[in-house]
């Protein structure tokens, strides 16, 4: 679980940082599986469907245009292949369109993208997702949003189900292609059975959710998710609609574990450290129940800054002690000789370690520390740690940094490379040992 | 730490912050007479190109029948019928409007006074710490 939960944390770092790239190829690629599906579900304007680049270039527009871009394109392109197929059929799905529009999609414009995903999971045979996914994030208002996407479903069905009748109908019959497709739709019992089963789930889900009960969301997909199967079961029954049971429950599943999927991005806590607190002020009784979020911060150790290698020669020795350095801040020494005067910070914000040496800085013969009588004397200021040491100098240490800077001159001789990693605060000294 | 105080005006405030605070800001523009007019005068627009849509099907659903009736049926009688369906529709849509956004603008202003007070609350909270 801390693995998913440190994934989450890290993709929702990636996504606050790259929002503004991620969301038009989010909207580019959903546009694009739309439209390409109009195309082939439908694919009666040759024009459309076999020049890739109009809808390349609509899947574009999208991307850079608000959501309802996507709605607007999908509909001029379902259009356009059902004026290839007939006019009289266009000028319905037409009609239905701006009734649609104008009567409910005022009420619930958040919700206008699940008018073009519901037909999309109904024909990718995972319709009860969205009205299960909708109960979850949206209101009883998506309802209506979800019985419009179900009637743009059929609608399409019912064209693509009647095109080779309607091809075949002459100009003059005009009122029968009409007809076909009004008849199609306004005695569609399935298409009735699920837009009831739909609503139903969405209300179900959105109150279950809504309770103030452990494992709420779980409870109410799941609810959801049977109420929704029940529904169309009897209606299969009453009016018999063809529903194939195994589909329905191969659905099922899918929808319970993408809606897992939401439940975990959106409502991941810990029921197991649920508080309860209750309190009072002078007009009523607050009966509290917090539920903690499940979180973990996401480990980041961003390298700043690697020096290239370089040689110092004869660098601080002192009364006979080679290499004798001092350094500022949190100075460590692979091999080292007196640990000296030294200013060391340990737990500080920011530390260094091993940083430039500078001569003449370290230990001083007759000053305070302990002389080890070895090469590598070291002073420092701030941090200062050998890992060989001779001489260890009355220190001032000061603790609390987070950055740490990490390599500089190892050994005597050497200034090697600056290292400075930025971490947690929580983290000892010794989680950087391993870096040396 | 539970702080009981905090905690009492975020749920003050949890109902706002569900994302109807853009929404809320609108319709906190208006006063309630001139928000809801608007509205329902929307709504009435609406309901009316809609119904003239679905009436024009209806007519073109059945064109032919209804071509060999018009002379023999009853005009007035049908223009009223026409009428009070018309009368039916843009009243009942006009009333669920009127509701709906009754409900919506006291809703956003009692959400809108709230939160400011709370947040001017909650400020002050955070600045005690």
């Amino acid at each position: 679980m801390t693995v998913l939960l440190e994934l989450r944390e890290k993709l929702k770092m990636v996504y606050g940082r790259y929002e503004a790239f991620i969301l038009p190829i989010v909207k580019f690629l959903l546009a694009l599986l739309v439209l390409l599906t109009i195309n082939g579900r439908m694919g009666y304007m040759k024009l459309l469907d076999s020049h890739l680049e109009i809808t390349l270039i609509a899947a574009l527009t999208c991307s850079f245009l608000p959501t309802g871009g996507i709605i607007f394109f999908a509909a001029v392109f379902s259009l356009l292949h059902m004026y290839a197929l007939s006019l009289e059929v266009a000028l319905v799905g037409f009609f239905l369109y701006l009734v649609m529009f104008l009567l409910f999609f005022r009420f619930a414009p958040g919700d206008s993208l699940v008018v073009v995903l519901t037909p999309l999971l109904c024909a990718l045979r995972l319709p009860y997702v969205v009205p299960v996914a909708m109960g979850l994030l949206g209101t009883p208002a998506s309802a209506v949003t979800v019985g419009c996407g179900v009637v743009v479903y059929f609608l399409l069905q019912v064209v693509v189900g009647n095109a080779t009748t309607i091809g075949t109908l002459g100009d003059e019959e005009a009122t029968a292609k009409l007809r076909l497709i009004v008849d199609g739709l306004m005695k569609n019992r399935e298409m009735m059975v699920m837009v009831a089963a739909f609503a139903v789930t969405v209300i179900v889900v959105y109150l279950i959710r809504r309770m103030s009960v452990d494992y709420a969301w779980t409870i109410a997909m799941i609810a959801g998710v049977m109420t929704d199967l029940v529904i169309l079961l009897v209606g299969d029954l009453l009016y018999d609609t063809h529903m194939s049971v195994g589909w329905a429950i191969l659905g099922a599943v899918l929808t319970l574990i993408c809606a897992k999927v939401i439940e975990f991005f959106r409502f991941c806590v810990d029921y197991s450290r649920t508080e309860k607190v209750q309190f009072e002020d002078d007009e009523y009784y607050y009966y509290v129940k917090a539920v903690p979020k499940m979180s973990v911060s996401a480990p980041t150790k961003t390298v700043k800054k690697i020096n290239s290698q370089r040689k110092i020669g004869n660098t601080g020795r002192i009364s006979g002690v080679p290499g004798a350095a001092g350094s500022a801040g949190g100075t460590r020494n692979a091999a080292g000789g007196a640990r000296g005067a030294a200013d060391r910070s340990y737990g500080s914000r920011e530390r260094e370690y091993g940083a430039e040496r500078v001569p003449g800085t370290g230990r001083t013969s007759g000053a305070s520390g302990r002389s080890g009588g070895v090469s590598g004397a070291v002073g420092s200021a701030g941090g200062t740690r050998n890992a060989a040491g001779g001489a260890r100098g009355a220190a001032d240490r000061s603790y609390g940094s987070r950055e740490r800077d990490y390599g500089g001159s190892r050994g005597s001789r050497y200034g090697g490379r600056n290292v400075t990693a930025s971490s947690r605060p929580d983290d000892s000294e010794d989680d950087y040992e391993e870096l040396f | 730490m539970l702080n009981e105080e905090r905690i009492l005006l975020m749920t003050k405030m949890a109902s706002y912050e569900s994302g109807e605070g853009k929404k809320n800001m609108r319709i906190g523009k208006y006063f309630r007479s001139d928000y809801i007019a608007i509205q329902v005068l929307k709504s009435v627009v609406c309901a009316t190109i809609s119904f003239g849509l679905v009436f024009a099907l209806f007519i073109v659903y059945d064109f032919e029948k209804f071509m060999q009736d018009l002379y023999a049926m009853d005009l007035i009688a049908f223009a009223r019928k026409v009428l009070i369906y018309y009368i039916v529709t843009v009243v009942v849509y006009g009333a669920a409007c009127y509701g709906i956004c009754s409900y919506r603008y006291s809703k956003a202003k009692k959400s809108l006074k709230c939160y400011y007070q709370n947040l001017k609350k909650l400020h002050s909270l955070y600045s005690e710490q």
